[in-house]
């Protein structure tokens, strides 16, 4: 048995698997209710409100241009911005470290015997300790924006970069003031509550000798701040102490004033997904309002100052791989999206200081320590995020690389080597035995066909799966799918086209994805079928690995070299460029996203321009023949009726547009209901690791409400995933078959 | 009449007053964010009678001057009963309704922008519970974007601190939504049209 885990405190630093085992048992048993309405909300909220923006795209390229700009530029920006802050009559400093920051900061609360301080939610003043420094000093902090005032009392990390405190539902905090405050006051509703912080906090803020705050931009034209909020607890902090202080981190500096514009509109709408929220502040401090004397200690002038910090930045920007983190401006898009981070929150799926999937590289960064990005774990690069994220950050991309630099800091164990050697895999790269056993998928498989049934009834054995979850972490509660005794291309020869009645024309390749070649080879019959009846001349690839496994596991360089094969295989078999039709999606999503930083551009630019989901091919080539699908695909031949309930694979949605399959489905005469969650849970491997298995099962729920749903309000729905492991997750949590959509169109033949 | 800081007059016309549509979508847009708006005459009378009646028998009121329309809009509402330009900390602490001008209304987001640098215009905006702001329907931009496209954004004196306010303060923090949290419980928006 674990040790029970008393505070999130206690396993907020994820320096070791251990530790992240107990902090996801911790957010599942205790956080997740809350987290799962309080993310699903904002994520829907961000939709509509993303939908609505006019130049929503537009504005995305320019806030990524701005910001790719800045960083460049920063050395200069932070010069002209020192320039401009001291032209205004305010004082700057740049910190090289926490350290440096904290203690410019004490230093000016001592020369102004401050003894009570305001703040503003600070993700930076949480990443450098701030609290904890001046508390020393003895001075009063009080956090003053609500969720921050919650984390306070509880003495929690935050769980969510723009709701700190997102883990907490009402009754939880009703019985957190209770006893923490020992009030008798009303406390029983949001109303009562936030009355409640009010009140003690507006003579806070009246009485505070200083404030301090964040700020979302920084202008280096006129050292102006950018600062977005609901509460108006910022623009108090701000305006009702003499001293005002302001930290924050040297990417949030942008050239001018006018940049302010393009962010203000993409921020609020991918945040809280509000055309704005309430208070959208641009200042130029100090303010020239004379100071209010609330504190009853005489007359007082204004002071300002601006901490800009570094912290790991600077060798942020320097390393090519992760530097494109320093563009975030920390919407919290990415976290909201995130089925994961959904169910657990950031103190199962984040650090001391910053969460989710964008949270692991900025927490390595800040804190110099790459082992306490091993969250990132917790990254199964659905790729769900890659869309919202408003500068368009490839977040998936930074965990696969921060897993392949932990995976390179430990050294290869004996059982890796050994299993290197018995697959014959190469190049033989640092990882543990699961890893390897996951991106060697294809050799496994190959093994496995070829050895089937032996293989099979080798997992049946008494104590297999116990050796597999001990030996590799194979969750023994999954089903393991048995391996074929021939393999896709094995029983397609009669399908492909060097026959005499076969249709004319170029014609398609069809790729042998190793996952349809070894998992579901019927299914890749089913595909060819397809295209026959359509008309389509068909040939079908070899069976070779395409890095998708590898990648999963950090092992960009097996990755690399699996996509350099294939790319030069397909580009050797397709010199007439035919399309390549791909039936498994996380193939398809692999070869048009991840081949962009695997292969040289032209490489990647060929593949792309071929490459296209099988029954979007289908649907495509319908519309330009101008004929009607119904004449191949009859849907009265499909005995269980209209009805069905699709679940469209993450990746693939990352890269193409669902709808075009779902179109074409109701062309067919199908009632089609789409699932509205992110992703199915299994995700891969994700799914199958124990570690992981309670993780991928929350996941579930939802989707399985869903279908739920759907069947209640409309009776039975055929179940359709267009992914192997959407399949696999699917029927294990429904305990009903599950068709891919080449499977359902081909009983319409 | 409409007149910057610079103190020339400066007739400015963002939005035709034919773009009813600009003027539709901000109503709406104010409601959406939990405001409350009213349209009325450009006279200084109107602009009394709209606040008295917000602010019903909620004493006292404070103002601060207008920067950008004429100082004349508040004239009457200054020689009411109740009604501080001049207020001091303990009338701050206690004040329920605060009034001030907007510079600039934003249609797409329901937003008012005030100016909250030099002048009193931050404390009265901020900390009574109630706010009540005046703009001139000729001040309404699509998007607050145009704001910063504007000639008069580069100007050093203009603009220098300000703040889009969309909606009474508000918190998601404790549960369910809650307006009224550090800032104004309530939002009403005055149009001169
Ligand atoms: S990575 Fe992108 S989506 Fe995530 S918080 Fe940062 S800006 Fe927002």
């Amino acid at each position: 048995m674990p040790k029970r885990v008393t505070s999130p405190r206690e396993v907020a630093a994820k320096e070791s698997r251990a530790i992240l085992r107990r902090a996801i048992r911790l957010a599942l048993d205790t956080e997740s209710a809350a987290v799962r309405h309080n993310t699903r909300s904002f994520n829907l909220n961000r939709y509509r409100a993303t939908a609505a923006l006019p130049d929503y795209d537009a504005l995305k390229d320019e806030a990524r241009r701005i910001k790719e700009h800045a960083l460049v530029n920063r050395k200069a920006l932070v010069q002209r911005l020192s320039e401009s802050v001291t032209r205004n009559g305010g004082h700057f400093f740049f910190a090289r470290d926490a350290q440096e920051a904290g203690q410019y900061i004490q230093g000016v609360c001592k020369r102004h015997c401050v003894r009570s301080l305001v703040k503003g939610k600070s993700m930076t003043s949480e990443e450098i300790h701030l609290n904890g420094a001046l508390e020393h000093d003895g001075i009063r902090v009080v956090e003053t924006d609500l969720a921050e005032f919650i984390l306070q009392a509880a003495d929690e990390q935050p769980s969510h970069i723009i709701a700190p405190a997102i883990h907490y539902s009402r009754e939880r905090i009703t019985a957190l003031f209770r006893r923490k405050f020992q009030t008798d006051l009303p406390l029983d509703t949001g109303e009562d509550l936030t009355r409640f912080a009010r009140e003690r906090l507006r003579q806070d803020f009246l009485a505070a000798d200083a404030g301090i705050t964040g700020a979302n931009l920084v202008s280096a034209d006129c050292g102006s701040l950018l600062l977005v909020e609901s509460e108006a607890n910022i623009r108090l902090t701000c305006i009702a102490p003499p001293l005002h202080i302001a930290l924050s981190g040297l990417e949030k500096i942008v050239p001018s004033r006018r940049e302010f514009a393009s962010f203000i509109e993409l921020l609020a709408a991918s945040a809280t997904g509000q055309p704005l929220t309430s208070y959208t502040s641009v200042i130029r401090p100090p303010l020239a309002v004379p100071v209010v004397d609330f504190r009853g200690a005489g007359p007082a002038t204004r002071e300002f100052h601006l901490v800009i910090v570094d912290n790991g930045r600077e060798a942020l920007a320097r390393d090519a791989q992760l530097k494109e983190a320093l563009y975030c401006i920390r919407c919290s898009a990415c976290l909201n999206s995130c089925a994961n981070f959904q169910v657990l929150g950031g103190h199962g799926f984040g650090g001391a200081t910053y969460s989710g999937g964008i949270g692991a590289t900025w927490e390595a960064a800040t804190t110099g320590q790459l082992k306490l990005a091993r969250f990132s774990d917790l990254c199964t690069g659905c790729s769900r995020c890659v869309p919202q994220c408003p500068v368009r950050i490839d977040i998936p991309g930074l965990n696969v690389e921060l897993r392949s630099r932990l995976n390179k800091s430990i050294p290869l164990s004996l059982t890796a080597r050994a299993m290197h050697l018995l697959l014959g895999a190469s190049p033989v790269e640092n990882a543990s035995a699961q890893q390897i056993f996951f991106a060697h998928y294809d050799r496994l498989a190959r093994w496995g066909t070829l050895f089937a049934p032996l293989s099979n009834f080798f997992s049946k054995v008494p104590g297999a799966r116990w050796f597999l979850e001990k030996s590799f972490g194979i969750d023994r509660r999954r089903h393991l799918a048995p391996f074929p005794r021939k393999t896709w291309v094995d029983i397609s020869a009669d399908e492909v086209t060097e026959k005499p009645d076969a249709p004319r024309g170029p014609g398609v390749l069809v790729l042998a994805d190793v996952f349809t070649n070894y998992g579901a080879p019927e299914r890749g019959k089913d595909a060819l079928r397809c295209l026959r009846a359509a008309g389509v001349r068909v040939r079908l690839t070899k069976s070779l690995p395409d890095g998708r496994a590898a990648l999963s596991q950090g092992m960009i360089d097996t990755a690399r070299a699996q996509a350099e094969t294939l790319s030069r295989y397909i580009a050797a078999e397709n010199a007439a460029e035919r399309p390549l039709l791909v039936v498994e999606p996380s193939v398809l999503a692999m070869i048009l996203r991840e081949y962009r930083k695997l292969l040289p551009a032209e490489a990647f630019v060929k593949l792309q321009n071929s490459t296209i989901d099988l029954v979007q091919f289908l649907a495509r080539h319908f519309a330009e023949q101008g004929s009607d699908p119904r004449a191949v695909f009859n849907i009265r031949k499909f005995a269980p009726g209209p009805r069905v309930f699709y679940h469209a694979h993450c990746q693939q949605r990352a890269v193409s547009d669902p709808s075009i399959t779902v179109e074409f489905l109701r062309r067919l005469g199908f009632e089609v209901t789409c699932s509205q969650v992110e992703c199915c849970g299994m995700a891969g491997s994700f799914g199958y690791k124990k570690d992981f298995y309670d993780v991928s099962q929350a996941v579930s729920e939802e989707l399985v409400e869903q279908w739920k749903a759907a069947e209640s309000a409309k009776g039975p729905h055929t179940l359709l995933a267009s992914g192997v492991s959407c399949i696999e997750q699917l029927q294990g949590a429904t305990g009903r078959a599950v068709l891919h959509p080449v499977e359902l169109l081909a009983k319409l033949l | 009449m409409m007149h910057n800081t610079d103190g020339q007059s400066e007739p400015v016309n963002l939005v035709s007053p034919a773009q009813q549509s600009y003027l539709d979508q901000f109503r709406e847009q104010v409601s959406a964010t939990g405001g409350t708006i009213e349209f009325v005459a450009r006279s200084p009378e109107a602009v009394r009678d709209a606040v008295l009646a917000r602010a019903s028998s909620k004493r006292p009121i404070l103002i601060a001057e207008p920067r950008y329309l004429s100082p004349d809009y508040f004239r009457p509402l200054r020689s009411e009963e109740g009604v501080l330009t001049h207020p001091h900390a303990d009338d701050y602490r206690s004040a329920p309704v605060g009034v001030t001008e907007a510079f600039a209304a934003v249609a797409r987001t329901g937003s008012v922008c005030v100016d909250i640098g030099a002048d009193i215009a931050g404390y009265v905006s901020l900390l009574p519970r109630l706010h009540i702001v005046v703009v001139d329907a000729e001040r309404l931009v699509f998007r607050p974007s145009d704001l910063f496209r504007l000639e008069q954004f580069a100007r050093p004196t203009f603009h220098r601190d300000f703040v889009f306010i969309s909606g009474p303060s508000a918190t998601a923090d404790m549960g369910p939504l809650v307006r009224g949290v550090h800032g104004p419980h309530e939002l009403h928006i005055v149009v001169l049209c």
